[in-house]
């Protein structure tokens, strides 16, 4: 496991906000598959800039993001757009679960923006349904559901298409404590399964304890956090 | 390509679910769509179908004939052309044809009475040959009828106008003289709808005065002759007085007749197809604020900017493509439903008597569905690269308008454009048609929209700081101040709308008033008598035997003729009465050298054919071309080909003809016009039939047929407005129903449901307002370009600005009203639903 | 004889308007009357007077490849029945026609060609005094030296051909005074060039052929023709080698009965037989029809004629069959006019009204 190469990569990334603060710097961290690390910080810290980063959504100051080895600086919008779209899965803290598509159809959508087979992808959004908890769901519309189970979409969506990388923001953050472990619970099983490597951005422990490893963003880097 | 299925595949569940979601918004901008390709087509196919009608008509006339030589005037030309004619090498038939304009007591309209040497129209027109009825059928078209010079043979529309049938006797009237004839036959070879008699050309000659004289004469060439040399050597021998016309040459001057008029209504429907565009950008601009978030994700998940660029395309190109389809069939139905209504000019009067049947033109039917398409996809472009351009990580977190409210809207884009507008309604007409005209028109209209932004933020500024009562009509204002991007979404249909129809009704407004007082001062005296049309009218003894009438102070008696300069032109009329400067609308003269002789030229006259005050022209007035002193140029709005007016006595020294068709009557003080049309009637030589009419008849039917012709415009003013007021409402609610959480926020917060309604109202209103003096105003400066430029170019008439205060005013009202009303409608549905879910839903 | 342009004659001269109010000049046609003495070059040109009149060419050519073909060149005057008060340059007070046709065995049909106008302009002139005949770019006259000289033809074909009279004219009839039919004013002044000495060219798909061969010009006028009772005629011209000239014609009535006969025999010895009608006997040897109109034609027959010296009996025999001539686009009748041969000669021969009666 350990001469395999890690999915992610950064290296010295630094990035301020337009005003000229700075929010980090130096920052190094290597994810290897199957691993499940969350990140933790106050809020304002640059929790959700670190994963915009390395999305390829936003340009860092300094330093290098690498997916696969390969450093997003070097590639272009539509490279890193085609990046994004293969190998990187996402949940988000407000679902952004499309309205007007059934279930099924957005738990296929990362599939077919990788040109899959409709009936194809539409068959296994409809096994990832299975898998999160909402079997015979597909032909649903979203207008139908409580918060939880939009995150299980969401979170069927992220891993619909076997991506190296998941990054989570907040997957939590809309929901009651009790739906929130739920859907935690969940979250982290799918991750495991799919061994693939997972980034959780959070300010909550109840989420970050989910992970294996907990990370805490300072303006220095991520500080492995003990005991928490 | 096959590849690339699946991610269209995205793509069309994105726009289908979109679609699903909301289908109004979409069903809205396609009907703005359709309604302007329906529009242009069915304008198009209309004049089309007439245009066609009247070549035809034109054509059998003329009995297809490959070429013809005409007469001037109808006085025609020395039928000793007809031998020099025949002789010419390269030409294998010649056919001589006496053609007059002749009528019939009751008939309806005229007949052209054509007198044929069937003998030799057998080898050029052989449409023009007739089946004889009865004994004589068997024996063809040459029969015996044919020489007969009291046989005349008519078209099924004559029989029809005349209200004859074979067999029986007719009392034909034609250059002043009336025949009886023998009903011997029928014409089948004439197209329908064609009033045309046909006789022996001797009889005609002998019969209706013409001895000697051929009105044209149809000409065949040899096959394989050159027909270039051929016209060469017929245009060496041809006097003054005759013209050579071809087929072309006539299609060219049926073309243009009504060429300016017809473009000026296709322009006008191309106006409202732009509206639809406007319409199209407000729906997708819409859309793609509200679904920002959406574009965001779908960037995040890996969508490329193009891909995305692609689908908010493809959406408007749906978008058009189902419009215009739906366009296309709309616009057949309306050009078939206009023809039975108005008839082929559209009211215009420009193919009278012909009653045309619809062409379907499939080329011109794709033009437009691609113009549509176009329209649509050009109304998304902005909207899609909006889309496209969206920082994905902002984008996904922020909701809503993410301009920043400090930041002034930019004006010089549309300075740029309005710039280029008002240079390019400076440059000439091409090719008769005022291009630039519209271009500039089209360009202040682009410009005056992009400049919405920038002119409501102006506008509102003041009302920022009036301290106002009340917290619903701060906060509208407040709103519309910060997001005026969305404010000029929702008001460019608005002004676009709104400043065409402005443009449009300050220009008929200003041509109307215009037109009255030209005929006040045309039509000034008490009385006006004219003898029918094919008459021949008052001999001068006639002449003085009615000017004598008791109760006449002084009787002026006129006539007209008309006169061909130019085989391509529609022919010159020629109105002769003696001169007089009150009765003429002068708006140029010069003094005429002593022996010269005078000829006032009217205003499109001279714009035609560039004739100066002070210059001196030739005229083949008499059939020889005679030189005349250029003495003025006057108003004139009834010639759109032009006119020249000639004193009546040079007229009658000149050709010899002091025969007069009609007379103004100025009534002794204390007559009565009654009294003295009886007089003047029992006056009358017996035979000729004589209408009067006083000014105020003349000049009311006069505005009936000027409305009447401008009934199609009106028509497609109010159909702009509605599209407009459609797009208001569209536009309006959408927003409305998209702050759906910013209510239940205020609803938190404790802002009373009434106090929104008020403030949507308000918003609504202020906007309509804002929209509505934007557009009156930008109207006004179109409407200058169409006064100034287009018509003068068009019509070569000029006439004074007049505004329709009382239509501006209440299109102004209705457009604020109904501004606020949809605001307040779709405040009120986006209220029923359950605030607080609304505002769970993204914080 | 121009027998079947009588039709259209008759068609134009029966043109008998009703009275209008001023009350139309009508031209009053003289009689043709026994008596009168053919008079050259005079009778050569027009009569414009009378009704009807036709100079009517009729023969056989040899190309210089020796190919037979036989041609026809007729030019029509008509006087319709029209106001003579009309001082119109166009009134029709004279109308002319010419038709032309040309026989070859190789085509199997006719080509034919045809030019129509009312006279005036110079475009369309009969002249008076000598043969000088024109309708728009055909024309026949006579030349200084006694030939007539004719040019007609369109798009098929074309003639420029030249006829040498080598006989003095034949009169036909009494002096010149043909009877038609049972009343004395149904006849015509008539009279003929046979054996005349054709040359010339002519044109077929723009190929000029030198041509010889040998002619017969029938020149009829009158003003009253046929009977009532007739619906149709036989005539036949024949030059025989020997120098000798024939002519004989039938008027028939419904029941294809000779109401009027006629004719002439000229012998090499320049001696006349004049035919009375019981001397003529048409026989019909064979039958063809048109497939076109259905016509059923006498092409070969035997011509009986009585002479003093004993009854002889010609056979006449039709160059090809299709011989017929349809006109009715013209306004015309359908016949049949074509060339024969004969035992010792040969002509043309005419049959009319055999398709539909010829009312007059």
């Amino acid at each position: 496991m350990a001469a395999e190469s890690p999915i992610l990569s950064l290296r010295s990334l630094a990035k301020s906000v337009p005003g000229g603060r700075v929010l980090f710097e130096g920052l190094d961290l290597d994810l290897a598959a199957g691993e499940f690390v969350a990140v933790m910080g106050e809020s304002g810290v640059g929790k959700s800039t670190l994963l915009n980063l390395i999305a390829g959504l936003d340009g860092a100051d300094a330093g290098q993001v690498a997916i696969d080895g390969v450093g997003l600086e070097t590639l272009d919008d539509d490279a890193r757009t085609g990046l994004r779209r293969d190998r990187i899965g996402f949940v988000f803290q407000a679902f952004h679960i499309l309205p007007h598509l059934t279930l099924g159809q957005n738990v296929a959508l990362p599939l077919v923006l990788q040109r899959a087979p409709g009936a194809e992808a539409l068959a296994r959004a409809g096994d990832m349904l299975d898998a999160v908890g909402l079997p015979g769901r597909a032909g649903d519309f979203p207008h139908q559901l409580s918060g939880g189970e939009m995150q299980r979409v969401a979170i069927a969506r992220a891993l619909a298409h076997r991506p190296g990388l998941i990054l989570a923001d907040e997957p939590t953050g809309n929901l009651d404590p009790e739906t929130a472990g739920r859907v935690l619970e969940l979250f982290a099983a799918q991750v495991r399964q799919s061994g693939a490597a997972a980034l959780l951005v959070t300010h909550s422990d109840v989420a970050a304890a989910a992970a294996d490893r907990v990370l805490t963003l300072t303006r220095t880097g991520l500080v492995e956090r003990h005991g928490g | 390509m096959a590849a690339d299925r699946p991610r269209a595949l995205a793509a069309r569940w994105m726009i289908l679910g979109e679609w699903r979601a909301h289908p109004m918004r979409a069903v809205t901008a396609a009907v703005a769509i359709a309604v302007g390709v329906a529009l242009g087509l069915a304008v198009h196919l209309v004049n089309a179908s007439a245009l066609n009608e009247f070549s035809q008509a034109v054509s059998t006339v003329n009995g297809d004939a490959e070429l013809q030589v005409r007469g001037v005037s109808p006085a025609g030309f020395d039928e000793a052309l007809y031998p020099t004619l025949a002789r010419l090498p390269g030409v294998a038939a010649t056919s001589p044809v006496v053609e007059l304009e002749a009528g019939a007591k009751g008939a309806d309209g005229p007949v052209t009475l054509i007198g044929l040497d069937v003998l030799r129209a057998a080898h050029v027109t052989p449409s023009l040959l007739g089946r004889p009825s009865g004994a004589d059928a068997a024996h063809g078209p040459t029969s015996e009828a044919a020489f007969d010079d009291n046989a005349v043979l008519l078209s099924r529309a004559a029989l029809d106008a005349l209200q004859v049938k074979p067999g029986d006797r007719l009392d034909l009237t034609a250059a002043g003289r009336t025949v009886p004839l023998a009903v011997a036959g029928t014409l089948p070879g004439v197209a329908e709808g064609q009033q045309i008699a046909v006789m022996d050309i001797a009889a005609a000659q002998w019969r209706f005065g013409q001895i000697g004289k051929l009105q044209r004469i149809d000409l065949r060439l040899e096959q394989g002759a050159d027909a270039g040399r051929v016209r060469a050597a017929i245009a060496r021998v041809l006097p003054a007085d005759a013209q050579l016309v071809s087929r072309e040459s006539e299609a060219r001057r049926s073309d243009a007749l009504s060429r300016a008029y017809r473009v000026n209504l296709d322009m006008l429907a191309l106006m409202a197809l732009l509206t639809g565009g406007f319409l199209v950008y407000s729906a997708q601009s819409l859309a793609v604020a509200r679904r920002r978030a959406q574009f965001a994700l779908l960037r995040v998940l890996g969508v490329r900017r193009r891909a995305l660029l692609g689908q908010v395309l493809a959406e408007g190109a749906v978008v058009g493509l189902a419009g215009g389809v739906a366009g296309l069939g709309l616009g057949l139905a309306l050009a078939s439903g206009v023809l039975a209504l108005l008839g082929g000019d559209l009211g215009g009067g420009y193919f009278g008597g012909v009653e045309p049947e619809l062409v379907f033109a499939p080329g011109a039917a794709l033009v437009f569905l691609v113009l549509g398409l176009l329209t649509a996809m050009g109304g998304s472009l902005i909207p899609a690269r909006e889309a496209a351009r969206a920082q994905p990580a902002v984008a996904l977190k922020n909701v809503g308008d993410s301009v920043d409210p400090r930041v002034a809207p930019r004006i010089w884009p549309s300075l740029l454009l309005l710039a280029v507008g008002a240079a390019a309604a400076f440059a000439p007409a091409v090719g008769g048609i005022p291009l630039f005209g519209y271009g500039a028109m089209a360009l202040l209209l682009a410009g005056g929209v992009a400049a919405m932004p920038w002119i409501a933020r102006t506008m509102l500024t003041p009302l920022q700081r009036v301290r106002v009562a009340g917290a619903a009509v701060d906060l509208a204002f407040k709103r519309l101040w910060g997001a005026p991007s969305q404010a000029a979404v929702a008001l460019c249909g608005i002004v676009a709308s709104t400043s065409l129809m402005v443009a449009m009704a300050v220009m008929v407004s200003s041509f109307r008033g215009s037109v009255d007082d030209w005929l006040g001062q045309v039509l000034a005296d008490d009385l006006y008598v004219r003898a029918e049309a094919s008459g021949g009218g008052f001999d001068p003894a006639t002449q003085a035997a009615l000017a004598r009438t008791p109760g006449v102070a002084r009787m002026v008696f006129q006539t007209s003729t008309s006169l061909r300069l130019s085989p391509d032109q529609p022919p010159l009329a020629v109105l002769i009465r003696p001169f007089d400067a009150r009765r003429m609308p002068m708006i140029d003269s010069a003094t005429p050298p002593a022996g010269a002789t005078p000829v006032w030229v009217s205003e499109p006259a001279a714009w035609l054919y560039g004739w100066k005050p002070g210059q001196s022209i030739t005229l083949p007035i008499s059939g020889q071309a005679a030189p005349f002193f250029v003495a003025g140029v006057w108003r004139d709005y009834s010639n759109q080909h032009g006119a020249v007016s000639l004193d009546s006595a040079d007229y009658t020294r000149l050709t010899g003809d002091a025969f007069r068709a009609g007379a103004a009557v100025e009534l002794a003080p204390g007559a009565k016009p009654e009294t003295v049309i009886a007089a003047l009637r029992a006056r009358m030589p017996p035979g000729l039939s004589v209408d009067f009419a006083e000014p105020k008849t003349l000049r009311a039917f006069a505005l009936r047929l000027f409305d009447r012709s401008f009934a199609v415009t009106y028509g497609l003013e109010a159909i702009a407005i509605l599209v407009g007021l459609a797009g208001v409402a569209a536009t309006i609610s959408a927003q409305t129903l998209a702050r759906t959480k910013e209510f239940g926020m205020l609803r938190h917060l404790g802002v009373t449901r009434s106090q929104i309604v008020a403030m949507l109202a308000t918003e609504g209103a202020v906007l309509g307002a804002v929209g509505v003096l934007a557009g009156i105003g930008l109207g006004l400066v179109m409407s200058q370009v169409l006064i100034h430029v287009v018509n003068p170019q068009s019509f070569h008439w000029t006439m004074e600005t007049q505004l329709p205060w009382t239509l501006l005013a209440s299109v102004a009202a209705a457009l604020v009203a109904a501004a606020a009303g949809t605001a307040l409608l779709a405040g009120r549905r986006a209220l029923s639903a359950d605030a607080v879910r609304a505002v769970r839903e993204d914080w | 004889m121009g027998r079947l342009f009588a039709i259209l004659a008759a068609l134009l001269v029966l043109a008998s308007p009703a009275a209008t109010q001023t009350g139309p000049v009508l031209p009053l046609y003289p009689q043709v009357r026994p008596g009168r003495v053919l008079t050259f070059p005079a009778d050569h040109g027009a009569h414009p007077e009378f009704r009807t009149e036709w100079w009517y060419v009729t023969g056989w050519l040899k190309t210089e490849g020796g190919q037979d073909l036989g041609f026809q060149v007729t030019f029509f005057r008509s006087r319709p029945s029209v106001d003579q008060a009309n001082p119109s340059a166009f009134a029709a007070k004279q109308i002319l026609f010419a038709h032309a046709a040309l026989s070859d065995p190789k085509l199997g049909k006719l080509l034919h060609d045809q030019r129509m106008a009312r006279a005036g302009f110079g475009l369309a002139e009969a002249a008076v005094g000598d043969a000088n005949l024109i309708i728009d770019d055909w024309t026949m006259r006579r030349a200084a030296d006694g030939r007539f000289l004719t040019k007609v033809g369109g798009k098929a074909f074309t003639l420029d051909l030249a006829f040498r009279p080598t006989q003095p004219p034949l009169a036909q009839g009494e002096g010149g005074y043909s009877r038609k039919g049972p009343q004395p004013s149904q006849a015509s002044h008539y009279y003929s060039l046979p054996q005349m000495v054709v040359s010339g060219t002519v044109t077929r798909g723009g190929k000029a052929v030198r041509v010889t061969g040998s002619a017969w010009l029938d020149r009829e006028w009158s003003s009253t023709l046929l009977d009532p009772k007739a619906v149709g005629w036989d005539w036949v011209g024949l030059n025989l080698d020997d120098g000798g000239a024939l002519m004989a014609f039938q008027v028939r009535d419904a029941a294809g009965k000779a109401l009027w006969a006629g004719g002439s025999l000229r012998g090499k010895d320049g001696a006349v037989t004049r035919f009375t009608p019981d001397m003529v006997r048409f026989g019909a040897e064979r039958l063809w029809r048109s497939p076109r109109t259905g016509g059923r034609y006498p092409v070969e027959r035997s011509l009986s004629v009585r002479l003093p010296q004993g009854e002889r009996r010609w056979m006449l025999k039709p160059l090809f069959d299709d011989q017929e001539l349809d006109s009715r686009t013209a306004g015309g009748p359908i016949y049949w006019e074509g060339a024969v041969t004969t035992q010792g000669g040969r002509g043309y021969l005419e049959l009319t009204g055999y398709v539909s009666p010829m009312k007059l």
